[in-house]
């Protein structure tokens, strides 16, 4: 448990120390503010003493421009510090954002395909945008609040320290201290009750599941008025213990300002017993109290940056979590094959999900280079897992399969795709522009190239209608693209690809004849020089002298 | 036990824009907001008294011949300063009891609308985890505007007030700079409220944005690994993101101005009185009531000063809390609004206790219209169920069998018609095509069948009888196996088989079953119907099948064969 809150907080640390410039000048402006009105209030109560002394003729002389002039100083700087505050402190937000979303998506993308499909369903989404925004709060809402608070004492501490006997500097390291391990307590504690909240929470998602889900049962046998009653009970147990919860709050938010308000008056009665025995001018007695009073809105936020700390250190575990998970698998991978032109070979394959229920196999597969092997069979049959698992993403059940002599499971992801283009059935593009689908790596393939490829699967005379030719946004999912048009777009990209093996499943779904024929012809050269497996559902429509592979139905369960 | 459900608040206009039905929840607990702008008002008046206090200490010690006496006023001000937060402790605990309050009928009057609407309904309405989101985080995130926000609202009239007048009362000059100082309090607050909810809005459109686009590169995950561009791809998630920021930023520079320009005039207002005070006492100013001005009139003035702006900014950090709770309100308002209120219930529904002989149910001219669609689902239906049939309701999907079981259930009255139900069709059985299993053990899903206690033996029996004996591997620890949720090993023919042996012992005669078989394969499904007409013929127990599965359809004798209803052909 110690162990983990410390790789949290050295994840923490390693994501905000780079932009730890502008996380200091926050801080640092945020003290400057803190000091500001502490100044301004501590010098206005000196400056109304000394007035006050002088008007009745009791101090000499009296320089009133220099002071009201300070007084105005403090004011206006106050002002701009937290101007300037906010200013930079979001800015140090946003580039630290930055920063995580690059690291959380590399993150996920080095995780195994099986682990990212699960985080895709659910709200394990959302959840991951929200935590990156809730880490956050540690730069400024916990170590921000400490560090400047940390400033302002010492600067407190230093003037009381110059101007008065050390007991004045002592209430005021008291006050600090006090209020710092009173907060610390007291969140201390409130954690330990949120930690039983959640739980009751999740208890009581399941029976809500359970009310919703269950309600034409509970209706149909008379207990919908019971479980109602139950949830309705329990809710408010829960509501109850959550309401205490929020009263710790406040409480111990108001004890730390009374603990203030009371160093505050303990201050100025020492003072003005000290002003009594001589040892203090009055202004100086008045100056005190009110720096100390100052110190209010200082030491005000240090519960809520310890009850903060908790939240945010969480949301770094589970961040962090997804990070470690993503960086394991890369140490095993393998150097790419030697062979340029790499062949893939399968022995003894069986493939499926469950070991016990095999999909298809035992399949030994060794297409030839040159002409496309068309697979076919009835649906269910197993067809997309087979390419799924020749392209490395599906472990097979058992048997072997190679990319130029390597078993593919020790070739790095990367690596594979080098030497392996992969058309699967479920088709996810980003949303971005035809360009960017075309050539995502940049390696600045000409125009003239790219319109070739599109007109080699009969896209660019739709491309050409478009305003925007290849800057052309696909919308999300592909959604301003037919189904059909998203198919031959992927295979554009793919050709454009260049790579020795190719999968393709249902390359050609929703073409009319003759513009199949169309591409076939075009495509057909660049095909023929390379290993190829196709999947179909009709391969009737496709050359005649393509050597073909017919799965069948499915396997009796 | 009061039953806060039944004879709670009055029923808010759940048609209301999201303010007034957040302040129509709060209506009946106005209670707590009269304790905490009590407590605003008492905490105000200490810290008045309090200053004056101090003021006077400073005074007196400097200019009194006899000084007061300091371990006194130590105990005095200890006193006030204990009274003013245990003030403003009493105000922040109002406003968190208003909001439990609030929640707390808000959450009842969930759980019984749930239950009204009945599950037909609720099916087109949302789904259980969108419902439980409601439940839960929808309703929690009114807290800020009950717990804060409206006891600051308070605040930033009260507590300035107070101020202003213990000002005026001592020196109308020094007051009238405050007051200058926040020209107009409501202006204030509108200039708040328009920046906070412009940062916000912008804000979130920027992040929803910007998060939008992160997802979808991870969506495409697949795609982009495949193209080899994820480090291509990582480049642009950053460079994105900065695009964005820098887009915020410059929002963000002037619309932080706004909330500068309070703070600047807290600020120099403090400041400014200082000056003043300092010169009035210095002896520079002879204007009006400076002459006549001491060190406790200073100081007093001085203190309060910082007291009068608290408010103020503490009513501007609570702003966001409004606009939180107001979307929550949005999506609330139509969840709780009543069922009966958009479609009236023209049916008459009686319970006849009439003999042996008289149909189980009668249904006479039925029209069942949801409302919203053109078409009725169902119309001038008439149905008679007499007891021991096997009835299969059949039609292609959207014929209505789903609703007009729902219509034989009670979960759903029909806009138009006559039922005529029998004593003994009141309780039924019901089998849904995902059998909903509780969590809990086996034990405990069984028992939900009745309310009195059902032994073990019984239980045993009658899963023996559904065909899913107590031995099967499945059930490791018997009756005790935890089921529920994610069915922890069970099948879905196994599920309905439980759902079966659950209606067994519920003793019901009248089974209702909602395409018990769509979600198994032909074997299961043969095997499933074989136990089930068994059972209905050793028991004699009436059946009435919403399926459009022939396997079903060939074992039932009789059948009611439902066509979607178009506004050409009428349906006989």
């Amino acid at each position: 448990m110690r162990d983990e809150t410390r790789a949290n907080l050295a994840f923490l640390h390693r994501v905000f120390r780079r932009r730890r410039v502008w996380y200091w000048g926050a801080w640092g402006l945020l003290a400057l503010t803190w000091i500001a009105g502490i100044a301004l209030l501590a010098l206005s109560g000196w400056f109304i003493t000394a007035t006050a002394l002088a008007g009745a003729g009791l101090l000499a002389t009296l320089d009133l421009y220099v002071p009201s002039g300070g007084i105005r100083t403090a004011a206006i700087s106050r002002t701009l510090a937290r101007y300037f505050e906010r200013l930079v402190s979001h800015e140090a937000v946003l580039r630290s954002l930055a920063d995580l979303r690059g690291h959380s998506f590399r993150g996920l993308a080095a995780l195994p395909m099986a682990r990212v499909r699960a985080y895709r369903s659910g709200d394990l989404q959302t959840r991951l945008t929200s935590d990156i925004d809730t880490l956050d709060g540690m730069p400024l809402r916990v170590v921000g609040p400490m560090v400047a608070a940390a400033i302002s004492l010492v600067v407190t501490l230093v003037i009381a320290i110059w101007l008065a006997p050390w007991p004045a500097a002592a209430v005021l390291a008291v006050s600090g201290l006090a209020t710092l391990a009173v907060s610390a307590l007291l969140a201390l504690a409130g954690q330990r009750r949120s930690h039983a909240l959640v739980q009751a929470r999740a208890r009581e998602r399941i029976g809500l599941f359970d009310y919703i889900g269950g309600l034409a049962e509970l209706l149909a046998y008379d207990r919908a008025r019971g479980h109602e009653a139950s949830l309705r009970r329990e809710n408010a147990t829960y509501a109850r213990q959550q309401r205490a919860q929020e009263a710790f709050g406040v409480g111990s938010e108001q004890a730390v300002q009374a603990v203030v308000g009371a160093s505050a008056l303990l201050m100025l009665v020492l003072a003005l017993g000290w002003y009594r025995d001589g040892t203090l001018s009055a202004p100086v007695a008045v100056l005190l109290p009110l720096m100390t009073l100052g110190l209010g809105e200082v030491l005000g936020s240090l519960p809520g940056a310890w009850w903060r700390a908790g939240e945010s250190l969480k949301a770094a575990g589970r961040v962090q979590h997804l990070e470690a998970a993503g960086q394991a698998p890369a140490g095993a991978a393998r150097p790419a094959p030697a062979d340029h032109a790499p062949v893939l070979q399968a022995h003894g394959l069986t493939i499926g999900f469950h070991r016990e229920r095999p999909l298809l196999g035992p399949l030994d597969l060794a297409p030839a280079r040159g002409r496309p092997l068309v697979i076919s069979g009835t649906s269910g049959r197993g067809k997309s897992t087979l390419l799924d698992t020749l392209a490395g993403e599906l472990p097979p059940l058992t048997g072997r399969i190679a990319l130029g002599g390597d078993d593919l499971d020790r070739i790095s992801a990367d690596t594979r795709y080098r030497h392996l283009s992969y058309l699967p059935q479920g088709l996810q593009l980003p949303d971005t522009s035809l360009r960017d689908i075309l050539e995502p790596r940049h390696t600045h393939l000409s125009d003239a190239a790219l319109w070739e490829a599109l007109e080699q699967v009969d896209l660019a005379d739709a491309v050409r209608g478009t305003e925007e030719g290849l800057d052309y946004r696909i919308g999300e999912a592909g959604s301003y693209l037919s189904g059909g048009q998203r198919r031959r777009l992927a295979l554009a990209a793919i050709l454009l690809q260049d790579r020795p093996v190719v999968l393709l499943d249902e390359p050609f779904a929703g073409l009319d004849p003759r513009t199949l024929e169309r591409v076939l012809s075009r495509i057909g050269p660049w095909l023929n020089q390379r290993q190829c497996l196709l999947v179909t559902h009709a391969p009737e429509s496709l050359p005649r002298d393509w050597p073909r592979l017919d799965l069948g139905r499915p396997a009796p369960s | 036990m009061p039953q806060p459900g039944e004879t709670g608040a009055p029923p808010p206009d759940h048609r209301a824009a999201p303010g007034p039905w957040l302040r129509a929840r709060q209506r009946p607990h106005r209670h707590w907001l009269v304790l905490s702008a009590a407590s605003t008002l008492v905490a105000t008046l200490a810290t008045i008294a309090l200053a004056g206090l101090v003021a006077w200490a400073v005074h007196g010690t400097l200019f009194a011949a006899d000084p007061p006496y300091l371990p006194g006023i130590l105990l005095g001000g200890l006193a006030l300063l204990g009274l003013r937060y245990a003030a403003q402790a009493l105000r922040d605990l109002a406003g968190h009891r208003l909001a439990f309050a609030v929640k707390q009928q808000l959450r009842t009057d969930l759980l019984q609308q749930v239950r009204h609407a009945g599950p037909a309904r609720l099916a087109g309405q949302t789904t259980a985890g969108a419902w439980a989101e409601q439940f839960q985080t929808r309703v929690d995130d009114l807290t800020g505007y009950y717990a804060r926000y409206l006891p600051a609202r308070q605040a930033v009239i009260l507590t300035p007030l107070a101020i202003l007048a213990a000002a005026f009362w001592l020196d109308w000059l020094a007051a009238l700079l405050l007051l200058l100082a926040a020209p107009l309090i409501p202006a204030f607050m509108a200039i708040v409220g328009m920046g906070a909810e412009q940062i916000h809005r912008r804000q979130q459109e920027e992040a929803n944005r910007l998060a939008g686009h992160f997802l979808d590169r991870i969506r495409s995950l697949d795609w982009l690994r495949r193209a080899r561009a994820i480090t291509a791809t990582e480049i642009e998630v950053v460079e994105r993101s900065h695009q964005q920021r820098r887009l915020t930023m410059r929002t963000l520079r002037v619309a932080f101005l706004s909330s500068a320009i309070m703070e600047f005039f807290s600020a120099v207002a403090i400041g400014m009185v200082a000056i003043y005070i300092g010169f009035a006492l210095f002896g520079a100013i002879d204007y009006g009531p400076a002459g006549d001005i001491t060190l406790f009139t200073g100081l007093f003035i001085l203190l309060l000063a910082p007291e009068y702006f608290l408010p103020l900014r503490q009513f501007a950090q609570s702003y966001h809390d409004r606009a939180g709770a107001l979307a929550a309100a949005e999506s609330l308002a139509p969840a709780l609004a009543s069922p009966n209120g958009a479609e009236a219930s023209a049916a008459v529904t009686e319970v006849t206790g009439g003999d042996e002989t008289d149909p189980l149910l009668k249904l006479e001219d039925v029209m069942v219209h949801y409302p919203g669609q053109r078409t009725p689902v169902l119309k001038h239906l008439d149905l008679e169920i007499q007891a021991g049939a096997h009835l299969a309701l059949t039609g292609p999907s959207g014929s209505g069998k789903s609703t007009l079981l729902a219509v034989c259930a009670g979960f759903l009255p029909p806009t138009e018609g006559r039922i005529q139900r029998h004593a003994r069709a009141r309780h039924f059985a019901w089998i849904d095509q995902d059998a909903h299993l509780f969590h809990g053990s086996l034990r405990e899903n069984l028992q939900l069948a009745r309310h009195a206690m059902i032994p073990d033996a019984e239980m045993a029996t009658a899963l023996e009888q559904a065909g899913l004996p107590l031995d099967a591997p499945e059930l490791p620890d018997g009756l005790d196996t935890a089921i529920g949720e994610a069915r922890h090993g069970l099948s879905g023919g196994q599920a309905q088989r439980v759902a079966v042996a659950r209606a067994l012992l519920s003793g019901h005669r009248l089974w209702l079953l909602d395409e018990p078989t769509s979600a198994l394969d032909v074997k299961t499904e043969e095997a499933l119907l074989d136990t089930l007409f068994r059972l209905a013929d050793t028991r004699g127990l009436t059946l009435v099948i919403a399926s459009h599965h022939a396997a079903i359809h060939r074992r039932c004798p009789q059948q009611l064969e439902l066509a979607p209803v178009t506004p050409e052909t009428p349906h006989a």
